[in-house]
């Protein structure tokens, strides 16, 4: 009962984390049409920023504000300087056909993951460092069991939730927000509309990148912080975001919290050296199954 | 008064519009007919945006909206219906229509929720099915929507393409005649691109005939319409 309690708890927590990380894949993936492998990069960077600022003696909470805003400036200037160029020509023989037009955005994201790791390591050096967490991570004592959540656990799982009602908020309320929809949905009648649509798609990277962000503050303090620690984290929230449907951002967040379980019950009632290669099964399983993910749109809207 | 002289614009080798001149005076229902294929549409695209001409000049109002973004062209007051009721499905009817009305939040508040509220009173269908997904609507009610859409951007130019495509008699009825009532009553300017050249003929002022990308005929609307030769020749009925 203990073990069970205790990988529901660490799930939860995990779970919010891969639920971010989603929720940014699939806010570029509808915007632009893009899977952005960069995007733990980006998070990683800004979070070595966050870190080097609180060993300088500044507050965790300013290099927490300024990574999250380093996040979404980085986000933004990549769809600026790197995506938008790149979707606009369209007509040179490198584009021309469909499919390159779909592959060449997403190799640029890797590259641009290669570079901002090979600068990471420039900066920082290659090696791990760990990253702090705002609040203890020793588990709660209840009548003097050790209970397997921790302060800090509450913390993810109370900001996460809270981003998520804001930003659900913010699409849903917001003019600004339903401008980002529809240029997600129907670029040309967003268009047709009035929508400054290469604005508005600039946002939706940018607050891809924060999300991102926010999640390599929250995950670092239970791993370590190197160039290269956030890469699982990607794998595991593109398998969050397939696996609740690509196109789906409520999906994306239902995904990351199955994910979550799903890793946390593997390494608690097996080994987490397991844990990737569960990662991985559920992937094939979803995209063999269904492929579209669980609330994915159906074929009939891909006229 | 919208002027386009000597449009071209092709895909690849493709020529859609090869020179084009019509002109379309203002608080006049202009219509652009002919078979599929004769360019109709992209000329539409072309005036407002979406495809770039590679010579010619298009001027609403005396100045040239060649090189400027859809959106902002738009934002200029002209509002393109595209073919095939063009709302976003996953969207409220609601969420479809305040999107057109968007970018005249801040400068023209009050008048955002009086644009809205004359198109539900011109289509009270939407009315009713404000909460609903665009999706769920039928084919007229999309196209009311989509127009609706294009209506509370406060156009003085209005595109409409093909609005007939696939709807039932009556619809396309009622939907013709609310544009030519918005027409007669407020001033606004329409070019409607129709295949069904009987009914665009009937609530026309004007009509530009179009064959393969050129312009074949241009006169007031009731003689093309009587013109058996032409309508033998270019339109099969």
């Amino acid at each position: 009962m203990e073990t069970f309690l205790a990988a529901l708890f660490s799930g939860t927590s995990r779970g919010a984390i891969y639920a971010l990380v989603a929720l940014g894949l699939v806010i570029v993936w509808r915007g632009a049409g893009i899977v952005n492998f960069a995007q733990m990069g980006q998070a990683m960077f800004s979070t070595y920023i966050a870190s080097t600022m609180i060993t300088n003696g500044y507050s965790y909470w300013l290099g927490f504000i300024v990574a999250i805003l380093v996040g979404a400036a980085m986000g933004a200037l990549l769809d600026i300087l790197v995506m938008r160029p790149l979707s606009n020509k369209k007509k040179t023989e490198l584009l021309s056909s469909d499919s390159m037009r779909a592959a060449v955005p997403v190799i640029a994201s890797l590259g641009i993951l290669g570079v901002l790791q090979a600068l990471a390591g420039i900066i920082w050096a290659a090696e791990e460092r760990g990253f702090p967490a705002p609040y203890p991570q020793e588990g709660f004592t209840v009548a003097n069991n050790v209970m397997p959540f921790t302060s800090f656990d509450v913390f993810v799982i109370s900001i996460v939730l809270a981003t998520l009602l804001a930003t659900t908020l913010f699409f849903k309320k917001t003019g600004v927000g339903l401008a980002m929809r529809a240029t997600a949905l129907n670029a040309e009648v967003a268009r047709l509309s009035g929508i400054r649509t290469n604005f508005t798609r600039s946002l939706s990277w940018g607050f891809s990148g924060a999300a991102s962000s926010l999640a390599g503050l929250l995950i670092t303090p239970t791993s370590n912080l190197s160039p290269n620690t956030l890469d699982l984290v990607l794998i595991i929230g593109f398998t969050a975001a397939v696996v609740g449907g690509l196109d789906s951002p409520a999906g994306s967040v239902i995904g990351g919290f199955l994910v979550g379980m799903v890793i946390s019950f593997v390494s608690f009632y097996d080994t987490p050296e397991d844990v990737f290669l569960s990662i991985l099964s559920v992937l094939l399983l979803v995209l063999i199954i269904r492929p579209r993910g669980i609330f994915g749109a159906k074929d009939a809207r891909r006229v | 008064m919208l002027e386009v002289k000597d449009l071209v614009t092709s895909f690849g080798s493709v020529v859609a519009l090869d020179g084009i001149s019509f002109t379309a005076h203002e608080s006049k229902i202009t219509t652009v007919i002919g078979a599929n294929g004769a360019g109709k549409s992209t000329l539409l695209r072309t005036i407002s945006g979406l495809e770039h001409p590679s010579t010619g000049s298009i001027t609403w109002r005396g100045k040239s909206v060649i090189g400027m973004r859809p959106e902002d062209i738009v934002r200029a007051g002209i509002a393109h219906v595209p073919e095939g009721h063009a709302v976003i499905s996953e969207l409220s009817v609601e969420e479809n229509m305040s999107m057109g009305s968007l970018f005249r939040r801040r400068k023209f508040k009050s008048d955002v929720a009086a644009a809205q509220d004359e198109m539900y009173e011109l289509f009270p269908r939407l009315k009713e099915r404000r909460k609903q997904l665009a999706g769920t609507l039928s084919g007229g009610e999309r196209q009311m929507l989509a127009i609706s859409r294009a209506l509370v951007s406060r156009p003085q130019l209005l595109l409409l393409d093909e609005p007939s495509l696939g709807l039932a008699p009556l619809v396309v009825e009622q939907i013709i005649d609310s544009i030519n009532i918005l027409c007669r009553s407020t001033g606004l300017t329409v070019l409607l691109v129709e295949q069904n050249a009987n009914t665009a003929l009937g609530v026309a002022d004007h009509g530009v005939l179009l064959a393969l990308g050129k312009v074949v005929a241009d006169r007031p609307a009731a003689e093309l319409k009587a013109d058996a030769n032409l309508r033998a020749a270019y339109l099969g009925y």
